[in-house]
């Protein structure tokens, strides 16, 4: 026991004095973060609005649609509350039944409670749409009425989703490039040799190598998290607890991948284009930087079987959605079926000794 | 043999072989080292010396023969025997980012001791690199170093594989210090060499080994006065110093490491 605690110690001193290390598995993911904390993919400057028309009059949304400032969406009264909800619209204009322009001309809006500026701006431009048909109509101004309800919306923004998706790629980064790195290293330079001829269980090594990792992955987490509350605006409703079992299952599935490309490469320049094989096309298919929703049908369902995929999934779930263990079920039977597989696959492949 | 000199063998190699594929790398060879020498195994590049070793320190399985090592079956009982031997690689790494200090502590804890990592060093004469990491020494340095980790278990029996190699005339000599002044310790030391006057200055008995089979051993000198004996003369007439000795005199003896 004492020795496996010393061995840990030792295992962390090494970790943290390797200035790349901490680098790659820290700085680099919260810098990326950062850059897309100035993406916004609901463009800048226009007014989401969702059109409920109800009336048979078209002319209303004829001018509306006219306006550059907007974008409408014309669906039912549900669907566009839901959307407006979600954080998909910024506004809704409810256009009655017996709407006639510059007659009955009562209409209705929702305003997201969170975009001011942007529900001002397109009650502004309703309203003046309105006394525009008024005016064309009689010639005279009569004040049209608008009845306005505020919405609390839930407005995710992109940083909500690539966040979970950054955390989950570095612990896949750090679990297959760290181990498979440091392992074929240390076999390469006889470090791992050394170890046999003393009388330790070499698996203790092996099991202070892995709790380090593990430990650095916790603080990965924490990192990111604390710094997306803090700093990105992050709608974090989710348990930390949570994040940190769903990440560490993740994280044995990468460093069993890791250990076990330490055992396939010979040497070290056949470690990166193995890892990278391995982990870009997951880092670009496994919904973390764009939604799998957007892949074609059978990439959909490939990509679905991935172990990032199952990760990512199950810490943004838990994330944005506030998800329970139980909800993330099938990401964390997905991930313990892999964590089987790899676990297996390492202890198969792994050499002490690079072959001479 | 008496029962005294039986006491006085601490390693006994008895038809020691090993097989890699086509090749008989190490081919049916018997050796005992006694207590306190300096058992040297010399040879060029690919005759088994490092094999050997590597059989006797537990590294590689035994084909056939038998060790025994103060006692005990290395085959049969290979934890003990790493309990008892201290090794020094070929390729003597150590973890990066650890000091020395750190790493002669962690290397006592395998074996469940708690190490003065200074006396250790005092050993090898690394004291003032303490707080230096394995990485940041120069080659002599490092040889010294992965001796003094050698050390950590106090061990009965110290194995050195090609110690000097590669190392430039003021580190060699100035190992050997080291090695004879451990050995005037009370540790028996086996060493690996293809230098033949590294072997001639420090070891008490020597094998010559080549292809897999030792074809001699004896005490060096023994073995130079049998050549001499069979009518063995030099072409050239024997010179009073050679380049070395020039060599030596013109730059000194002191290292030249930082």
């Amino acid at each position: 026991m004492r020795l496996k605690w010393k061995l840990t110690v030792a295992s962390v001193k090494m970790f943290v004095r390797q200035k790349e290390a901490i680098l790659w598995s820290i700085l680099l993911p919260l810098f990326m973060v950062f850059l897309f904390s100035f993406v916004n993919f609901d463009g800048l400057g226009t007014v989401t609005v969702g059109v409920v028309n109800l009336s048979r009059d078209s002319s209303l949304v004829g001018i509306l649609r006219s306006v550059k400032t907007l974008r409408l969406h014309e669906g039912t009264l549900e669907a566009e509350m839901k959307s407006l909800r979600e954080g998909d619209r910024s506004m809704i204009l409810l256009i009655p039944e017996m709407y006639e322009p510059g007659v009955r001309d009562s209409v209705a809006t929702f305003l997201n409670a969170e975009r001011a500026q942007e529900t001002q701006l397109g009650t502004l431009i309703v309203r003046r749409a309105l006394d525009d048909l008024a005016f064309r109509r009689h010639g005279e101004f009569l004040p049209p009425t608008v009845q306005t309800e505020i919405v609390n919306s839930r407005n995710l923004t992109y940083i909500d989703f690539v966040l979970p998706g950054i955390l989950s790629m570095s612990i896949m980064q750090s679990g297959v490039f760290g181990v498979a790195f440091s392992f074929v290293n240390l076999k390469k330079r006889g470090i791992l040799r050394r170890l046999l001829v003393t009388p330790i269980n070499p698996n203790d090594f092996i099991f202070a190598q892995v709790l380090t990792r593990l430990m650095v992955l916790m603080m990965q987490v924490a990192i990111m998290v604390g710094a997306g509350l803090l700093v990105f605006d992050l709608h974090f409703v989710g348990s930390i607890a949570n994040m940190f079992i769903v990440g560490l299952l993740g994280g044995v599935v990468f460093l069993a991948i890791g250990f076990t490309l330490s055992g396939l490469a010979k040497s070290d320049d056949q470690v990166a284009p193995l890892a990278n094989v391995i982990t870009l096309p997951m880092m670009l298919l496994s919904g973390i930087f764009f939604s799998r929703a957007t892949l074609p049908g059978f990439a959909n369902v490939i990509t679905g079987f991935f172990p990032l995929t199952y990760l990512a999934d199950g810490m943004r779930s838990i994330a944005i959605d506030g998800a329970s263990l139980a909800e993330i079920m099938p990401q964390l039977v997905g991930l313990a079926v892999w964590g089987v597989i790899t676990v297996t696959l390492a202890v198969k492949s792994f050499r002490w000794e690079s072959e001479a | 043999m008496n029962i005294e000199m039986m006491s006085d063998v601490v390693l006994d190699v008895q038809n020691l072989s090993k097989r890699y594929g086509q090749l008989l790398a190490v081919n049916g060879i018997s050796f005992s080292v006694r207590r306190q020498e300096i058992y040297g195994i010399l040879g060029p590049n690919g005759a088994g010396k490092t094999t050997t070793l590597e059989m006797i320190e537990t590294l590689r399985p035994i084909d056939s023969g038998t060790v025994i090592l103060d006692g005990i079956d290395v085959r049969k009982e290979p934890k003990k025997v790493k309990r008892l031997i201290g090794v020094q690689l070929q390729s003597s790494a150590f973890f990066d980012k650890l000091t020395l200090v750190e790493l002669l502590s962690l290397f006592g804890e395998m074996y469940g001791r708690r190490v003065d990592p200074l006396l250790l060093l005092d050993e090898v004469e690394l004291r003032d690199k303490a707080s230096s990491q394995a990485a940041q020494l120069s080659g002599g340095q490092k040889q010294r170093f992965s001796i003094a980790a050698a050390l950590v278990n106090d061990p009965v029996v110290l194995f050195l594989d090609e110690p000097t190699t590669g190392l430039d005339p003021q580190a060699r000599r100035h190992l050997w210090g080291v090695i004879k002044r451990i050995r005037s310790e009370g540790k028996t030391i086996v060493l690996t060499t293809h230098y033949m006057e590294e072997a001639e200055e420090l070891c008490d008995r020597v094998a010559i080994m080549d292809h897999g089979k030792i074809i001699t051993q004896s005490a060096p000198q023994l073995l130079i006065d049998d050549l001499i004996s069979d009518g063995f003369k030099k072409e050239r007439v024997e010179r009073l110093a050679n380049l070395e000795d020039v060599f030596l005199s013109l730059t000194g003896h002191s290292l030249r490491e930082e």
